[in-house]
């Protein structure tokens, strides 16, 4: 997909994996500054999605390889909020570092909706 | 001293059931999109994804604690897995057109940055960790 929004997103989703990895070793619990980095980075996916719905017809894309991109961006929606509800339930290094993975497999899912789109 | 089982969805093992979880929710989307567009074509290795999407689905709900017996589940879902991924790793090193799509678990899990064979071994070594000790 051309245009700069998934690379945007992209290097915000990595910024915010790389943030939560300082949170891990200082021991910081999320704070409300995480919060909205993620409905930032949730905001942004979301119009990621609206883009690429509006643009798909003009684009060759069919069968799998059209259910796999909305698969990507359907996912992408839904990977920080369960992050967070599961996060959140504790309060530990290792429930910090949930959030961690929910950033790196967001930033994996923007990469395969570049490669997937023609 | 004896100490009862200390809980799997804990601390790191919080991370771990995340990792897990998003491994369980790629495999069984991935496997959907194989069986519902393209069954026909490769048919071992997309049942072979099947299975793996429901053990990554197991493993999740096990080390998460979801369910009745979770911790007999997890051990059997991670089980599993580290056989699955030993036996597909081998025999598509060995024998390349056994399966001619790639599934998570050919070439021991290279396609997905080795990740795939490395955690079974940090499942089980998580659930011995918090087992039961008398």
């Amino acid at each position: 997909m051309d245009g700069p929004l998934p690379l945007v997103l992209l290097v915000a989703s990595l910024l915010f994996a790389a943030a939560l990895l300082v949170y891990v070793v200082l021991d910081r619990t999320p704070d409300w500054g995480l919060l909205g980095f993620a409905a930032l980075i949730e905001a942004l996916t979301l119009v990621l999605l609206v883009v690429a719905a509006v643009r798909v017809g003009d684009v060759d894309l069919s069968g799998g390889r059209l259910v796999t991109l909305f698969g990507y961006l359907v996912a992408g929606l839904v990977l920080l909020p369960i992050g967070f509800a599961w996060s959140l339930a504790e309060r530990s290094r290792g429930a910090t570092a949930v959030l961690m993975v929910a950033g790196l497999a967001q930033a994996f899912v923007v990469v395969r909706v570049m490669q997937v789109w023609p | 001293m004896s100490r009862a089982a200390a809980s799997t969805s804990s601390g790191l093992g919080r991370a771990l059931v995340a990792v897990y979880g998003v491994f369980a929710l790629a495999a069984t989307a991935r496997s959907l999109v194989q069986l519902a567009t393209k069954a026909g074509e490769a048919p071992l290795a997309y049942a072979l994804s099947a299975v793996a999407a429901l053990v990554y689905v197991a493993a999740t709900l096990g080390l998460a604690e979801v369910g009745p017996s979770p911790r007999r589940l997890a051990w059997a879902a991670v089980g599993f897995e580290l056989v699955g991924v030993l036996t597909v790793g081998t025999l598509t090193v060995v024998d390349p057109e056994l399966f001619p799509d790639a599934t998570v678990w050919s070439d021991y899990g290279a396609g997905y940055g080795w990740l795939p064979l490395v955690l079974p071994f940090v499942g089980i070594a998580w659930l011995w960790h918090t087992r039961a000790r008398d």
